[in-house]
């Protein structure tokens, strides 16, 4: 038996607003992101062809897709800067500014998919939009230190093509599973 | 599982600084680092940079393991890069008639097959300037940055970037954040037990690159769905305390001294003197309004 979504038409205020459920999400979603960062770095997990695994791509992927991209762009941007804040190592505005944009491009699916994921392919709409959200966000961080740090484009092209590689693979494989996942708590809940 | 905060409560003169102050000198000084490579003004910054971490007053010991990673990373950007590029890294600087020191051999990219070949890697004045500039530049914001988390209570995160112009909501969940790592690290520690009682072995994931990225789900997917369900809780409650309805008060208020407002005057005008010293060396082809343009490096090099 086919199963279809009603669909309405977002109204502005759904996909934008910013209220209590939005920020303890943001506050949520970048503890995830920076604690699941700092945590995977140590356990150093082995990879092949010099691929690292950074599962934690798939945090302001998520709450993007499913919370909108106001939350999304907190998730990443401010994730990241807790992941480099526990690490020790700082803060680099241009990379915070990168995960950002990741999570807030991946949001901007919600205008598709009102934030519901029960349907295969507003999935596949929200993959389209990670591949987006990656390629951008990892470009305009790898790309700026050729103003910020005076690299070549050859140096730049190589941190970006290892970083969205990297998250590319852990976003598009981790995504649809928590989007899955999530939909059966949320259909366990009765708020689905 | 614990995650610990790099926070070290000291009494020195960088810990009492105002957290804005401290930001917003590793702003102003990254922006302005960023518009010119000459020599003397990164040595300068370099110098003011180092003498900044000084007073911080750490220890090797306890930030050993994040310069490591930052010379490490440094040493690749830097010389492993112009090794790559055979030389070609150079930038903002006049290389029409570079002064040749001497050359290594070394292999390049050819036009022809096998695309890849003998040839030798230049080292001029200018070039190995520029390295000497760039390593300034990357370290002298290492050291303003790696200040910061060591330095600054993270429970001051949230009503520092209020200070700094960020809306309430914004500045609020900041400190949310911050009050939620504890809870993520406990939860990722017990997941992570859990699942090993029931044969997760982490550490031993089989298949390939796609199948061990996909046997991570056990791991990640409890941790979030678990947190993203248990904020309900804090939702309703925060709700319920009328949270978002009139304007906030912050139970921790930041009072800058006279020194934290120096400095961060000093910064912004810093930063405007250095962008207006960049526009304007555009138009003078030599001078003191041109001196961002050029490295700097004394004629007596090049006899």
């Amino acid at each position: 038996m086919a199963v279809t979504e009603k669909q309405t038409s977002p109204s502005a205020a759904k996909v934008w607003g910013i209220g209590v459920r939005q920020i303890v999400y943001m506050a949520l979603g970048a503890a995830l992101y920076g604690g699941l960062s700092y945590l995977t770095n140590i356990l150093q997990l082995p990879a092949t062809s010099n691929v690292s695994f950074r599962p934690g791509i798939v945090i302001p992927l998520f709450f993007g897709a499913v919370f909108g991209p106001w939350v999304g762009l907190f998730t990443g941007g401010v994730g990241n800067l807790i992941g480099d804040y526990i690490s020790g190592y700082g803060v680099y505005w241009n990379w915070d500014v990168g995960n950002a944009l990741i999570g807030f491009i991946a949001g901007l699916v919600v205008y598709i998919t009102l934030g519901r994921y029960f349907a295969r392919r507003n999935i596949i709409m929200a993959e389209v939009f990670t591949i987006i959200a990656v390629i951008v966000g990892i470009g305009f961080a790898a790309y700026t230190d050729i103003w910020v740090s005076k690299y070549t484009i050859a140096a730049a092209t190589g941190n970006f093509v290892p970083a969205a590689l990297s998250d590319l693979v852990n976003g598009l494989i981790l995504l649809p599973i928590l989007l899955v996942a999530y939909n059966a708590a949320v259909r366990r809940s009765g708020r689905g | 599982m614990l995650i610990n905060f790099p926070y070290i409560k000291r009494d020195t003169p960088i810990h009492r600084l105002d957290p804005r102050a401290k930001f917003l000198l590793l702003l102003g000084w990254g922006l302005a680092a960023a518009q010119t490579s000459n020599f003397w003004f990164m040595l300068v910054g370099f110098t003011g940079a180092a003498w900044y971490y000084s007073l911080a007053r750490l220890k090797w010991s306890e930030t050993r393991r994040v310069w490591y990673f930052i010379i490490f990373l440094n040493f690749m950007l830097i010389f492993v890069n112009y090794f790559l590029s055979g030389g070609a890294i150079v930038q903002g600087v006049d290389m029409t008639h570079p002064h040749m020191l001497f050359t290594l051999p070394f292999i390049g990219l050819k036009h022809t097959a096998p695309f890849i070949g003998p040839a030798s890697l230049p080292f001029s004045v200018e070039s190995i300037t520029f390295m000497i500039t760039q390593g300034q530049r990357n370290f002298s914001i290492a050291f303003l940055a790696v200040v910061i988390p060591y330095t600054t209570d993270p429970g001051l995160m949230g009503i520092t970037f209020k200070g700094m112009g960020l809306p309430d909501k914004f500045s609020y969940a900041i400190d949310l954040s911050f009050r939620f790592l504890p809870t993520v690290a406990r939860d990722f520690g017990v997941t992570l037990d859990a699942q090993r009682a029931r044969g997760f072995e982490i550490d031993k994931l089989r298949g390939g690159i796609f199948g061990k990225i996909a046997r991570l789900a056990p791991m990640v997917v409890p941790v979030v769905i678990g947190s993203v369900v248990g904020a309900e809780d804090i939702i309703s409650a925060m709700e319920l305390r009328c949270f978002g309805v009139g304007k906030r008060t912050w139970l921790t208020e930041l009072h800058p001294r006279r020194i934290d407002r120096v400095i961060i005057t000093l910064c912004i005008a810093g930063f405007l003197l250095v962008t207006a010293l960049n526009i304007a060396g555009n138009f003078y082809a030599s001078g003191p309004l041109h001196v961002l343009h050029i490295q700097g490096i004394p004629s007596f090099l090049f006899a």
